[in-house]
């Protein structure tokens, strides 16, 4: 009886012209050569470098997070082309097309799942990844320019899912994409709603907000544009600054920490592969689990005449709608988005801190890391509140707190410089008064030459806010809460916006300290302006009819 | 464990993780009432063959039940193009499927499996499934497969079936004639009743009736946003609260309409009329407490007749049926005049035969005492609520014949009333001005009849 020999088969087989044909190399013999040839000779693999610094692979280094981020996205490709097979354009049709993968197409609804599903998760796996890579100082030269490629990514990653919110064409997509797009009408000059777009001209039916409608109003208009930048338009544009991203981090190399003596590098087949394989699997494994236990939300079909109450935006803006409260339109839709991605942008140019290159070094970076988690933390708060505390009317309501109960009208608010303010100078006195104090701040930390005892200068700023409030509730002008605010924003404002940067940043050139005081006085002029309103019902602390501004 | 561990693993929980996909899709709940249904009938068949005697009538119910037994699982749907309906719901009642079962009749008596009742109707006759699907009489969503879903007991699905006698609101969406109609009796009754107390004083449909309220020819299509909320937790039923969930299948339009007539509507909508939310007093509504008039049948009728208000289902004008022309009243003189007060509705807020003027929050009247700041709110809301529209044989004496003909055609504006509260809210309801809705000779009738009915003063002055 011969025996089957599957040495002998498999040499028979990867030696056959059909084999060679198709694979570069013969019997893998695991040789060094092997290996490398693995990477050089396949062209889905030799984006990566043949080997690698083993620091490099390490998860608690990386989080995974790059990798698992372009995973989503290839799987995100993959659910949505075949979601295209089925899905038609039209306010007709739209929402009936859904309804048909939810309930009609094989598979469809569980597609539709995973696609949202994995959408919102690359949101967070994006950020995630430009998180670890800051704590690790991987941005610094010469990856400055990779990280502001990085900063692009994230922005169309919010696009991309934002463009597809619209699609559904049910009450959610259409309210949350005119929340969304309401503000770019406020953006300055090229908005009718943003200061000086009068000005300039600028009406409801030629602005910017027009140019991404389509129209006046969400509409069949809007549906086709948004389906055709979610489809095709931003894929491309991410595909290729995806392909520069790669292709920089592996000419500035792996792990951006300075090298050891003697530093051996590994080979990259099988070590980053294996683990970039696992990374993958995982992230499909959790899309694949979680749509099959929760669904997508679809709501009913869009009714421009019905307003939902609430009318919210796609969680990951809605941040930037919890600002709305505190700031007009054109600073919260705009000025401050622009700010985080110019500023993120710019990070890498201005700091200068030599330290903390390739590793967690809170204790080195101090300031940048401060500030940076201090941003995120307050991006992610936002959302918490303007997703889970607003309610019917966007009022404020606890998690306890049912939404079929009646809440009362905030109570009027006013302005400190403005027509109904009580500083009515708003031209004369209120834009120099803010200017100086503005200047005042931005320079007194860098002017101050000698450095500052963090909690000797604390202390005597909250010993003047307590005083403030305790005189303040000695004539009972203010109460408890108002007090709670004031020492706990303003102190911190105090704290983040002032201490900090005198203690770390003041030996900066002036250029690169300008523009690091420009990104934290706007940071801090959120708090102060939650507190303003919070606690004492300041709609606007200046405002400029004439050219419908107002801040 | 090691990378080769975990890449056979992690594959392995792939592949199952699809499996799990694909067995949660391949299991679709209508699944087994499809297949449950064609065991059913094949098992009918094979009795009804073992019954029959002669052999080839057998033999043809063998082969009808191997058909039955053979039969693909599928997704069945009724298209109807015209009406603008795919209905996927012979996917499960497939007794009702006429390609499955051509006769749409069977022995069974449980849903799904039970055929239509009544198909040798002249209703179900005239209007045939294959062309008017399920949903344009019975509403509910018919693209959806699973039974929470497919009968609109689901979030978001703004038109759930229609139980009951509701589903009557489905006849007068197409036939003008629904007042003659067989099988349209208490959609019939609910408009009559729905003239009778007065409703179209405040409520116009389709443009005809008073201008007070909202219109109500398109109330069907009224959004869930617009009715539901906190004033939904505020309605009862037989003196119960709804059960608490947003979008349950008792939260539905019907049940809001309902519980306007079987709740005083004032407890339904009180709004704030002591300004506790808002910066201006809002009165509750001001629509009359129907609760001693109606019957809750005598409700469910006026929901029916008000469920087929609806404008934004697109029906072809082929598929309408009109209805007769209004007949001008033989009547004449103060006779003709009680006909034309319950002709426009006057009876809403005056009452049946101009005998009691109904509610008219926070205005001032009869029986109320003097306002006092230091009143409780609960108290202050006691008198608002004796506030009353025109008791009107008590007021219209006082007039002489074109006066009062004057005074029907331009009305009484709502800020000309007079509060028992000054700081209280200005009172909702108002008589608008009829000139131009009624015509000459009614309005002289009803003057007529008015001055006919009006108290005596018997003082001697």
């Amino acid at each position: 009886m011969p025996t089957l020999d599957l040495e002998k088969i498999k040499k028979e087989v990867i030696d056959s012209q059909l084999w060679r044909s198709v694979f570069r190399g013969g019997v893998w013999k695991d040789t060094p050569r092997d290996r490398a040839g693995h990477i050089i000779g396949n062209v889905w693999l030799h984006l990566h470098p043949v080997k690698v610094r083993p620091r490099a692979l390490k998860w608690a280094y990386t989080w995974g997070m790059g990798g698992i981020s372009f995973a989503l996205y290839l799987l995100l490709t993959l659910t949505g082309v075949a979601l295209m097979f089925y899905y038609r354009p039209t306010i007709g049709l739209a929402y009936r097309d859904i309804k048909d993968l939810e309930f009609a197409v094989t598979l469809g609804m569980f597609l539709r799942n995973a696609h949202r599903w994995a959408a919102q998760a690359m949101v967070v796996a994006v950020i995630a990844h430009m998180v670890r890579v800051f704590l690790t100082g991987a941005y610094k030269k010469p990856r400055e320019f990779n990280w502001g490629i990085g900063v692009l990514l994230l922005t169309l990653t919010l696009f991309l899912s934002f463009t597809g919110y619209l699609l559904p064409w049910d009450q959610l997509a259409i309210w949350a994409v005119t929340v969304g797009t309401n503000m770019a009408g406020a953006t300055p000059v090229l908005g009718n709603e943003g200061p000086l777009g009068a000005l300039v001209g600028m009406r409801i039916n030629n602005d910017v907000r027009f140019t991404l409608l389509g129209g006046t109003m969400v509409g069949e208009n809007t549906l086709l544009r948004f389906y055709v930048m979610h489809c095709v338009a931003v894929p491309l544009v991410v595909g290729i600054l995806l392909i520069l991203h790669f292709w920089r981090i592996r000419k500035d190399s792996f792990s951006a920490a300075p090298y050891e003596a003697n530093e051996a590098k590994v080979d990259v087949w099988p070590h980053l592969v294996k683990r970039e394989y696992i990374a993958a699997a995982g992230t499909t494994l959790f899309i694949m689990i979680w749509s099959i236990l929760q669904n997508a939300p679809l709501e009913a079909i869009a009714n421009p005449n019905v307003t939902t109450n609430p009318s919210k935006a796609p969680w990951y803006f809605v941040g930037l709608q919890e600002l709305l409260v505190y700031f007009d339109p054109w600073i919260a839709g705009v000025v401050m988005p622009g700010l985080i991605v110019v500023g993120l942008i710019a990070i890498p140019y201005i700091d200068t801190n030599p330290k903390g290159v390739g590793y967690y070094a809170w204790k080195e970076r101090p300031f940048a890391n401060t500030l940076f988690m201090l941003g995120v933390v307050m991006w992610f708060a936002l959302i918490y509140i303007g997703y889970a505390l607003r309610g019917p009317n966007y009022a404020w309501y606890w998690p306890w707190e049912s939404w079929y109960m009646n809440k009362p009208a905030p109570p009027a608010t006013w302005s400190v410089f403005g027509p109904k303010g009580v500083g009515a100078y708003s031209m004369l006195i209120g834009i120099p008064l803010m200017g100086a104090i503005t200047a005042a701040w931005m320079l007194l930390p860098k002017l101050i030459q000698k450095e500052l005892d963090g909690k000797k200068t604390m202390g005597a700023f909250l010993g003047l806010l307590a005083l403030w409030a305790g005189v303040g509730m000695a004539m009972g002008k203010m109460d408890l809460v108002q007090s709670g605010y004031l020492l706990s924003l303003v102190g911190a404002s105090f704290y983040y916006g002032f201490v900090l940067p005198q203690r770390h940043i003041r030996t900066l050139d002036w250029p690169r300290y300008l523009v690091t005081m420009v990104l934290v006085v706007s940071t801090m002029s959120v708090l102060l302006k939650m507190c303003a309103n919070l606690a004492f019902n300041i709609k606007y602390v200046l405002t400029i009819p004439a050219i419908s501004m107002n801040i | 464990m090691s990378y080769r561990k975990a890449f056979i693993v992690s594959n392995a929980l792939l592949l199952a993780a699809f499996f799990w996909a694909f067995g949660k899709d391949f299991f679709a709940p209508w699944r087994p009432y499809q297949a449950k249904y064609y065991k059913m009938a094949a098992e009918s068949l094979d009795k009804k063959a073992a019954d029959e005697k002669d052999e080839k009538k057998a033999a043809l119910f063998k082969a009808e039940a191997r058909k039955m037994r053979g039969s693909p699982m599928e997704i069945k749907q009724i298209i109807s193009g015209d009406l603008g309906r795919f209905d996927r719901c012979v996917t499960c009642h497939v007794g009702m499927d006429e390609y499955t079962n051509p006769t749409l009749k069977n022995e069974f008596t449980e849903n799904p499996y039970k055929s239509h009742p009544k198909v040798d109707s002249a209703l179900v006759k005239a209007h045939p499934f294959t062309k008017f699907g399920c949903t344009s009489c019975h509403s509910g969503q018919g693209l959806a497969t699973s039974v929470e879903a497919a009968h609109g007991w689901v979030k978001h699905w703004e038109k759930p079936m229609l139980k009951g006698v509701h589903i009557q609101g489905s006849c007068v969406k197409c036939h003008g004639d629904f007042e003659t109609l067989k099988g349209a009796e208490v959609a019939a009754q609910g408009k009559k009743l729905f003239n009778k107390h007065g409703c179209q004083g405040c409520h116009a449909i389709n443009g005809w009736g008073g201008v007070v309220s909202v219109e109500l020819g398109d109330i069907a299509d009224k959004p869930f946003e617009r009715i539901a909320g906190y004033n939904f937790k505020k309605i009862r039923f037989d003196g119960k609260e709804l059960p608490n969930d947003h979008h349950h299948t008792e939260w539905n339009l019907q049940n809001w309409i309902l519980a306007h007539l079987i709740n005083d509507p004032a407890s339904v909508t009180p709004n704030d009329p002591f300004a506790h939310y808002n910066a201006e007093p809002i009165p509750p509504s001001g629509m009359p407490d129907f609760t001693k008039e109606l019957t809750r049948a005598d409700a469910d009728a006026i929901t029916a007749y008000l469920s087929g208000q609806t404008k934004e289902e697109v029906i072809p004008y082929r598929y309408h049926v009109a209805g007769k022309a209004p007949v001008e009243s033989s009547l004449t003189g103060a006779a003709h005049g009680k006909y034309v007060y319950t002709k426009y509705g006057c009876q809403g807020c005056h009452g049946l035969d101009a005998k009691q003027g109904r509610r008219r929050f926070n205005a001032a009247g009869e029986g109320q005492v003097e306002y006092d700041e230091k009143m409780p709110e609960a108290e202050q809301l006691a008198q608002m609520n004796l506030g009353a529209e025109p008791t009107l044989p008590k007021l219209v004496g006082t007039y002489t014949h074109d006066e009062l003909v004057h005074k029907l055609e331009v009305g009484v504006a709502a800020t000309e009333a007079k509060k028992w509260k000054d700081a209280g809210p200005m009172p909702m309801v108002y008589m608008p001005a009829w000139k131009g809705k009624i015509s000459k000779r009614e309005l002289n009738d009803l003057a007529i009849w008015l001055r006919s009915i009006a108290e005596k003063d018997e003082s001697g002055f």
